[in-house]
């Protein structure tokens, strides 16, 4: 579900990052107070189990596998905020690190992973465990199951709208879209059947296993314990931030599209009315005018619109830096073959 | 003397697909571990600082993601390959392979789209390319930058320290971590042979003492702040 680079428009990229931000300041708070000073290295602990869990390869019918995001889970043993932050930071070292997920998209990334899907998938845990302490053997699981699976398809379902929403608002002049081409229609299917039927499965029985056992082994250790100990305050303090939450997620897309086009991003046929300084542009670039030609990326190494030299020099520098990378990569391979024997 | 029945030999072919989980996250396990580890030591001796990498890094994404003219494409196209192709070349294959198979992935998903509107194929073939040139940038810098460079450039764009503090924290928790569910994962596979019936208990068990693990480390790390005299200052860590 890491969304890469460049499929969602760098505006998207902003507000979600913003959107993120008292979330972040919000989950910082209330693990401050929640959280036992002496619990602080937990939440590195928290990071690096989140991180780890998202590269285990859950086993599936058939031989087949695959992974679980694990965000439930996370809230589960460790507290929904604490949880946010964790899962936050578990996605920055992927971007940065290793390269998935994109760094502009990490706000987005940070809004489906680190906060719908393990604040959804904990409310719902606590909306099924009810107010009783007595229960079932078994209402845990069914709880953590339900909420890890609803949670992670409540999570797909928000790429996806991020997704769809992309050729809505940001096209160009002859009406192409500039980032991901697939709109509601096809983004939310094309997101939410595999969600919905393997890998909502995966992430219900992966959190259930690890569940499982932790509450057989250590009791103690799981967040519920930890948050009643002090005060009887759960569910009805948390009662704003779902409130918050469901503002936010109707929100986001709402604000998303009432942008319009984004300042620099005019298509041909708007750039005309642009206001500056009180008075709109009135003409079109001729550079707009033309706009993409059909052709081949590299027409003979000069492009339409571009001054020949520059755009020549340009090529030459990316032709040779291709032939350097090509030799490097041929003489790798015999050197290679060489040690060998 | 032999008796007869050692002397016959006996087929054993166990289903293959048991342990088929184990043997994946062992992969992924092993290429963070070793991702981790290269992260030492990479640096060039001649290189900006981090903080400028990580600076220039995040105004190239920002710049590239921006970017309709196909000049300035082109010249941060100029400008990327032109930097790549003064790494070594062992550098240049794990930057490329991960390259091409994101923009490969890109291009596999945007397929469609290409077939159903003829007219979008220029637009759909810049953003592929944009994915290829992002992701190239992100490993460039990843490989060539030691981590704890990149924490101590965060420390002086003034982000707090406790953050700071979690992301080390993170990346030491990663390695120790990963080496248990490595040794987890490596002891599980010696003992399950054939077709494992209750692999579900299996991933319980296996990342359930990894969770356990991971509280005792936490507890450890904070007796140890506490025996050098931590004064809830993360500056100095």
């Amino acid at each position: 579900m890491h969304i890469p680079e460049n499929y969602l428009s760098p505006v998207s990229c902003g507000v979600m990052g913003a959107a993120m931000v008292p979330v972040w300041v919000h989950a910082v708070r209330r693990v401050n107070k929640e959280v036992p000073k002496e619990k602080i290295p937990l939440l590195g602990a928290a990071a690096a189990f989140s991180f780890l869990g998202m590269m285990f390869n859950v086993p599936l019918p058939g031989g087949t596998t695959g992974h679980a995001v694990g965000g439930t889970l996370i809230a589960l043993l460790f507290g929904p905020n604490a949880a946010c932050l964790a899962v936050s930071v578990a996605l920055l070292l992927q971007a940065v690190i290793f390269g998935d997920g994109g760094i502009l998209a990490f706000g987005a990334n940070c809004f489906n992973m680190a906060f719908v899907l393990p604040f959804v998938g904990y409310g719902i845990y606590r909306l099924l465990m009810g107010k009783s302490g007595r229960t079932s053997k078994a209402r845990p699981y069914i709880a953590a199951a339900l909420g890890s699976y609803v949670g992670l398809n409540a999570a797909a379902l928000c790429a996806a709208v991020e997704f769809g929403i992309q050729p809505m608002l940001f096209k160009d002049a002859a009406g192409n879209a500039m980032y991901c081409p697939y709109d509601l229609s096809v983004a939310i299917p094309a997101m939410m059947v595999p969600h919905l039927l393997v890998a909502g499965v995966i992430e219900a029985a992966f959190t259930v296993a690890v569940y499982a056992l932790v509450r057989k082994t250590a009791p103690d250790l799981t967040y519920e314990r930890i948050a009643e100990a002090p005060g009887k305050d759960g569910l009805k303090r948390r009662i704003p931030i779902f409130a918050l939450i469901a503002a936010l997620i109707a929100a986001v897309p709402l604000g998303l599209l009432a942008t319009g086009t984004a300042w620099g991003e005019w298509g041909a046929d708007e750039i005309a009315d642009v206001v500056v300084n009180g008075k709109a542009l009135g003409y079109t670039p001729a550079g707009l005018e033309k706009g993409w030609s059909m052709n081949v990326l590299m027409p003979d190494y000069a492009l339409e619109g571009m001054n020949e030299v520059v755009a020549y020099i340009l090529s030459a520098v990316i032709g040779v830096a291709l032939l350097i990378i090509l030799f490097k990569l041929l003489s790798l391979a015999l050197k290679g073959r060489r040690s060998d024997p | 003397m032999i008796p007869a029945w050692m002397t016959k030999s006996e087929a054993s072919a166990p289903p293959k697909s048991g342990g088929a989980f184990a043997i994946r996250s062992l992969r992924s396990l092993g290429g963070v571990l070793a991702r981790l580890k290269v992260q030492r030591g990479r640096e060039g001796k001649r290189q900006l600082p981090a903080l400028l990498r990580l600076l220039l890094l995040l105004v190239l994404v920002v710049l590239l993601s921006l970017a309709r003219s196909r000049l300035l494409l082109l010249t941060l196209a100029a400008l990327i390959l032109g930097r790549l192709c003064l790494l070594p070349g062992e550098l240049i294959l794990g930057v490329l392979k991960s390259a091409l198979a994101a923009a490969f992935l890109a291009l596999l998903l945007f397929l469609p789209a290409m077939l159903l509107r003829p007219a979008g194929i220029p637009n759909n073939l810049t953003v592929v390319g944009k994915i290829f040139l992002s992701v190239t940038m992100v490993n460039i810098f990843n490989r060539t930058t030691q981590w704890n460079h990149v924490t101590g450039a965060l420390r002086k764009l003034r982000v707090p320290g406790i953050f700071v503090f979690l992301l080390d924290l993170t990346l030491k928790y990663i390695v120790l971590l990963g080496t248990l569910l490595r040794d987890l994962l490596t002891a599980y596979l010696l003992r399950a042979v054939g077709k494992g019936r209750r692999e579900y208990r299996s991933v319980g068990g296996l990342l359930g003492v990894t969770f356990l693990r991971s509280t005792e480390l936490s507890r450890e790390t904070w007796e140890a702040m506490c025996c050098r005299g931590f004064t809830d200052d993360y500056k100095g860590l």
